[in-house]
């Protein structure tokens, strides 16, 4: 208990810190987020311009459509604010010798690692998630309860974890290769299925963001509950279960790399 | 010709030499870039199955195939970095090392993308068309492969090449006096590849605005040499819009120029 409050603590003194370097590029912060949005901008052109071509796609209408993508985008969103800095990880900071740090720290690597940035960019990715989450429900007949919005507000933060769990195992590859960046990336990309109803896909893909590289579960699944109420225990339980083994996963290759690590040097 | 070959070899040799060390890092690098276009195919697909109409906008679904995978061959192929190294270069002093060798700045970048560029080419262009041209044979029972219109997408392939090379300094320059290189970067990315139809073909977009984009740039870029790729312009469109990318490529190439001399007039670096 004790160490979860200095845990606590220490994470408000480093987001204090970020937020002051922050300030001083005001311009860059600025720019970045609009960065974002302009990235999000464009998909939501391309469905606009499909939709103008069918009425519905496999049955989703395109406000459908647009609440999965929009609600795809806060556990990224949350994720890239967070854990950003474990792609410096696979990057750069094993190759370059600049690990070294972390291990001279009384806190736990991984801990601080992540803790150390707070990628502010990472808003654009929010706030389009959470207007296109509120421009498209009104239109959408859902039948909510207390018990959905409850469980749609707790499944989030699980899945952020499951992209936060699938970064740091791959990012951990780094600690016996020095360099992880592209696995990283590779597996991250596999997240773009993820924002679309899993049905458009053959069942390869379908069972890969399900079952291998489950990223359907940070968006696809949780949302469907929401819109049709269908399946709770697979749609949120599972979600919820996979972020957990996904984090456990992580921290034992992660502590298993830290174990392995040799320092390049400098 | 023979001297000028010469003197920039090393910097072919150096870009070659870039990929081939980090080749394996390349290759996963490209797999999750290629994980978009199947997702793209999907969507089509499902389009293409919700809609009764089996043609859209001058597509059909063998077409549209062809059309995400070379889109995303283009956009490797003529993709060029100079916006960044240059900014950062500025930034960090290294420029000054340039500056001082009897050699233009601009051809040493050039020259040394073209190296990376050449592995890049040999790597890719293979299992894609490859793979595009057995999608096709499988939907129509015919090999609809045609060599001249290959080759005539290569030729627009350089020319799409060098105008996002001039374009992509110019936007350097301009970067590094708005100084927000990494934002401003993204969302030129984003608006270029929205203009130059890697979101979405041109032709899904309203009347005016299809005319106004076939006009500008960036239309140049991707859209021109998979246009020719799939045979869709051929005779007199065939060369008007070729025309129009040689027009781009001397644009460009002037303005990097001007921009150039412009800067030189105020570069002062710090240290480095």
């Amino acid at each position: 208990m004790k160490q979860l409050k200095r845990m606590f603590r220490m994470h408000r003194i480093f987001v204090s810190q970020e937020i002051k370097r922050m300030m001083e590029y005001k311009g860059d912060f600025v720019v970045g987020i609009i960065g974002f949005l302009f990235a999000q901008a464009n998909n939501m052109l391309f469905l606009w311009l499909i939709f103008s071509q069918v009425p519905s796609l496999m049955g989703w209408s395109l406000e459908e459509v647009v609440f999965i993508y929009g609600f795809s985008l806060i556990p990224k969103g949350l994720d890239h604010l967070f854990f950003d800095n474990l792609w410096a990880v696979g990057h750069w900071l094993i190759q370059k010798g600049d690990f070294d740090k972390y291990l001279t720290r009384p806190v736990n690597t991984l801990f601080h690692v992540t803790v150390e940035k707070l990628q502010i960019d990472a808003l654009g990715e929010l706030i389009m998630g959470i207007s296109l989450i509120c421009i498209t429900l009104p239109s959408i007949d859902v039948e909510w309860s207390v018990l959905k919005v409850v469980l749609m507000l707790a499944v989030i933060p699980f899945a952020t974890l499951i992209y936060t769990g699938i970064k740091i195992i791959t990012a951990a590859i780094a600690f016996w290769t020095k360099k992880s960046g592209n696995i990283i990336y590779m597996f991250y990309m596999v997240n773009d299925f993820a924002k679309y109803p899993v049905k458009i896909y053959n069942s390869f893909v379908k069972n890969t963001i399900t079952y291998i590289i489950p990223f359907a579960f940070t968006a696809y699944y949780p949302a469907e509950y929401i819109l049709t109420g269908a399946n709770p225990l697979f749609n949120i339980g599972v979600s919820m279960l996979i972020a957990l083994v996904l984090m456990f996963l992580g921290v034992i290759v992660w502590n298993r790399g830290i174990k392995a690590y040799e320092s390049a040097g400098s | 010709m023979k001297k000028k070959l010469r003197i920039y070899k090393p910097f072919i040799s150096a870009g070659m030499q870039e990929v081939s060390t980090y080749r394996i890092n390349w290759i996963f690098f490209m797999i999750g870039n290629v994980m978009g276009c199947f997702v793209s195919y999907f969507i089509w697909k499902a389009v293409f199955l919700s809609g009764d109409n089996p043609i859209m906008n001058g597509f059909t679904m063998p077409q549209m195939v062809v059309y995400i995978f070379l889109m995303f061959l283009t956009s490797t192929m003529i993709s060029s970095g100079g916006t960044y190294d240059i900014g950062e270069e500025i930034r960090d002093g290294s420029i000054a090392m340039r500056i001082i060798k009897p050699i233009s700045y601009n051809s040493t970048f050039l020259f040394q993308e073209l190296g990376s560029k050449f592995m890049t080419v040999c790597l890719l262009i293979v299992p894609l068309v490859f793979g595009v041209e057995i999608v096709r044979y499988a939907f129509t029972g015919s090999v609809q492969f045609e060599i001249l219109n290959f080759l005539l997408y290569i030729l627009s392939c350089v020319f799409a090449y060098l105008i996002n090379f001039f374009f992509n300094i110019c936007f350097g320059f301009i970067a590094f006096v708005i100084k927000y290189l990494w934002g401003a970067n993204m969302m030129k990315n984003c608006i270029v590849g929205f203009l130059s139809g890697t979101v979405i073909p041109l032709s899904f977009l309203p009347g005016t605005l299809e005319k106004i984009c076939l006009l500008l740039p960036f239309a140049s870029l991707n859209y021109t040499p998979v246009m020719i790729y799939m045979g869709i312009y051929h005779g007199a469109a065939l060369l008007y819009y070729i025309g129009l990318q040689l027009f781009w490529v001397l644009a460009f190439w002037g303005l990097s120029k001007l921009l150039w001399s412009v800067s030189m007039k105020h570069l002062s670096v710090q240290g480095g």
